[in-house]
């Protein structure tokens, strides 16, 4: 018997469209410097970024709430090693960070060192181009 | 009585479009939404969540059950994402059927959803490795040569008409016409147009062929007591069944879907039904190319065999014909998001049997109808039988159905003012909107597999290196098996032999393809065929033919294997570089004679 290896690709690529709710809250980031969420007063929850609906309710939701720029640092991390295993030289803090105003947490880099608890500040791009990397990460306050 | 008795109480959907801007929770949200406005209920009413999506390559999200959870209102519920490929529409009404009929739940939500267009160049790449990846894939497949091969197969069988195929296509688009959700509704279309399109992959055409589309499709299921409380018109899931035939495609029959009749036996025995043709006033076959939805008649047992076409033709199926099929206007009119096309058949069995179809209505009072849906690889079949009223339903009780809330935004097209009037969005994008929208990422599935033949198969490209074509017995069942396969699926036990058979074989159907699998023409037209080999069972293998003109291929025609220079041999199934007609002129009337097709 011989041993065989098939080798065969997926060759296709995707193109992510951020939806209404993430397009607000790109569009408010690139041309305001804001962070654009959206509240349910029902359930008295603010999400960030923006979304349409509530997922506790599913009613409708306009993106209309502004929260930050300063917020708290939930968790954080240091990264030493790329996805590929390799040695990340300097290595990279992210950090949860929750708005002020949010309910929700953003995943971003964390830039400096800062405790569970500790206040951050948001630091923005001055050229953006509605990203996520518009946002340069969080620095202690 | 299988369980507790089930209805539908609401039903809401989006527009089916080429490119939604929103994203696929975005979807389901809206659809959600609309089935719960529809029902004027809250998700707070909701015990439990089934959802559907196709495969997680076209949205490009490897989680997609519980990724769009939110947006179907799955938020800290019982929740399940069930997948059955094209069936997977009318399947997740099956999962909310025994969700109810189990007690598990009171109501529940049924949600669809499909973003076909994040998937690049084409969402047929999605598809590509539904295909055998060691015997089917190195011959560069096409997903049509699929639907191709299967429709040659059934208009040879039964000596059909592309022009009484082409009805089908014709009456779902103009249907379509009349639907606010639809892609693709045209009123003026006709068969010559149909006749005209780009010939595909003969002989299928563009226009037999469904469109791209993004979109979703949610209902809400209640057991008896709690559907009526919460509706004078419930509509009732009197049957389902669900059925597989063999994963061995090319092994199955190609001219009858013989694993829909089994769903439809199955979902119309428990709905009593003994007469189909009688008792079924309303139909929703699927038909994601035109000659399916006839396939699928005769599978669901409402026309003989090889018969569905001339009455198609002839208006039997029309909206107003005797037994309306696709009034929405189907796949080919309303679009084809996949998991979402075939929950958009199960709503439309809601508004019409509740009478709210609007212009789309029709004619009659229907009490019974049947949804049905296909897939996986061409070999599931999904059907729901449901039936309107009944003992204190609308039509046992002479009650109106309750008026229904105003829609959140105006239905766009201003077509109908009946239901799916609480329908809304999505945003659809042009092209050139898709390419350039705020902040969309480009992202290629950077992933490279290595399969192992396995012990049958691996034997099986051992002998193509040698010339050789082998393949295993069953003794309990008597067949032969090519390729040869380690266990006999039908009895369950190891199949007991080897042997070696002659590289001769027949055309058991074939096709003409001129495209690629991303829809860019071929400068030179293939022609991927379905080879059985002398002496063995049921079906056959892909391969292609070459050293023959396309005109002069006929299914019955007498082939050989061309071998590769035994030095070029890898153990593969290109070893074979292709089949070639015994006799380099055929006999065409002989060659018709031993294919048992009808001479005209
Ligand atoms: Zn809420």
């Amino acid at each position: 018997m011989t041993v065989r290896r098939i080798e065969g690709e997926l060759p296709v690529a995707f193109r992510y469209t951020p939806g209404v709710g993430n397009t607000a809250f790109f569009e408010a980031l690139r041309d305001r410097g804001t962070f654009l969420g959206s509240r349910c007063a029902d359930c008295g929850v603010t999400y960030l970024p923006a979304r349409i609906f509530c997922e506790r309710c599913l009613a409708g939701l306009v993106p209309d709430t502004e929260c930050g720029p300063e917020g708290t640092v939930e968790s954080w991390t240091v990264a030493r090693q790329d996805v590929d295993g390799r040695p990340l030289d300097p290595p990279v803090t992210f950090a949860l960070v929750r708005l002020d105003g949010a309910d929700t947490v953003l995943l971003h880099r964390l830039l400096g060192t800062a405790d569970i608890g500790g206040r951050v500040r948001a630091v923005l791009r001055p050229e953006r181009t509605a990203s996520i990397l518009d946002l340069q990460g969080f620095e202690p306050v | 009585m299988t369980g507790r008795r089930v209805a539908v109480v609401g039903a809401g959907m989006t527009r089916f479009v080429r490119r939604a801007q929103e994203t696929g929770k975005e979807l389901a949200f809206q659809a959600s939404r609309a089935a719960l406005d529809a029902a004027e209920m809250k998700l707070g009413q909701v015990d439990a969540v089934c959802l559907t999506s196709a495969p997680d390559a076209f949205d490009g999200v490897h989680r997609k059950g519980d990724y769009l959870a939110d947006g179907a209102g799955g938020w800290n519920k019982p929740f399940i994402r069930t997948y059955v490929g094209g069936g997977s529409g009318v399947f997740t009404a099956i999962q909310g059927w025994y969700t109810v009929a189990s007690g598990q739940a009171d109501v529940v939500l049924c949600v669809a959803e499909e973003k076909m267009s994040s998937c690049q160049p084409h969402p047929q790449g999605a598809f590509l490795t539904i295909f055998d990846n060691i015997l089917e894939r190195p011959l560069g497949p096409n997903l049509l040569w699929i639907f191709a091969l299967e429709m040659n197969r059934y208009m040879q069988r039964y000596g059909l008409e592309k022009r009484d195929i082409a009805a089908v296509a014709v009456k779902n688009k103009r249907n379509a016409a009349d639907h606010p959700a639809a892609l693709l509704g045209q009123a003026d279309i006709s068969v010559d147009d149909v006749l005209a399109s780009d010939v595909l992959a003969w002989p299928v055409q563009r226009l037999d062929v469904s469109p791209i589309s993004d979109g979703a499709v949610a209902i809400i299921m209640a057991s008896e007591e709690t559907a009526r409380r919460l509706t004078a018109a419930p509509v009732w899931i009197d049957g389902v069944g669900w059925n597989l035939d063999s994963t061995y495609w090319t092994n199955r029959d190609l001219s009858y879907p013989e694993y829909v009749e089994k769903a439809a036996r199955m979902a119309y025995g428990m709905a009593g039904i003994t007469e189909p043709r009688k008792q079924i006033h309303v139909a929703e076959p699927y038909d994601p190319f035109d000659y399916k939805e006839l396939h699928h008649l005769e599978g669901l047992l409402l026309f003989d065999k090889g018969k569905a076409p001339e009455a198609a033709a002839a208006g039997v199926t029309a909206r107003d014909g005797d037994l309306p099929c696709c009034p929405s206007g189907g796949l080919l009119g309303v679009g084809n998001p996949i998991a979402a096309a075939g929950l958009m058949k199960i709503a439309e069995l809601f508004w019409q049997l509740r009478g709210e179809a609007g212009a789309r209505q029709v004619p009659g009072t229907p009490e019974r109808g049947v949804a049905q849906a296909w897939g996986d690889l061409m070999q599931v079949g999904t059907v729901v039988v449901m039936g309107a009223g009944g003992a204190g339903g609308l039509r046992g009780s002479g009650l109106a159905a309750r008026p229904h809330p105003s829609p959140l935004r105006p239905d766009p097209s201003g077509q109908s003012a009946a239901p799916p009037t609480s329908m809304l969005g999505p945003t659809s994008l042009s092209d050139a909107q898709f390419r350039s929208v705020a902040g969309a990422v480009d992202t290629p599935l950077d992933v490279l597999y290595a399969w192992d033949p396995g012990d049958a198969i691996g034997a099986f490209l051992d002998g193509l290196r040698d010339g050789r074509i082998l393949a295993t017995t069953c003794a309990s069942c008597g067949r032969t098996l090519v390729p040869p396969r380690a266990f006999c699926e039908r009895c369950f036990r190891s199949t007991d032999a080897w042997m070696e058979l002659a590289a001769t074989g027949t055309v058991e159907t074939f096709s003409i393809c001129h495209v690629t699998w991303d829809m860019r023409p071929l400068d030179e037209p293939e022609l991927p065929a379905v080879i059985r080999i002398d002496g063995s069972s049921d079906g056959g293998f892909l391969h292609k033919l070459d050293e023959v003109a396309p005109d002069d291929v006929r299914i019955g025609m007498a082939v050989e294997a061309v071998w590769r220079p035994l030095d070029d041999r890898t153990g593969s199934i290109l070893d074979i570089a292709y089949f070639r007609p015994r006799d380099p002129a055929p006999d065409r009337e002989l060659v018709a004679a031993a294919a048992g097709e009808m001479t005209p």
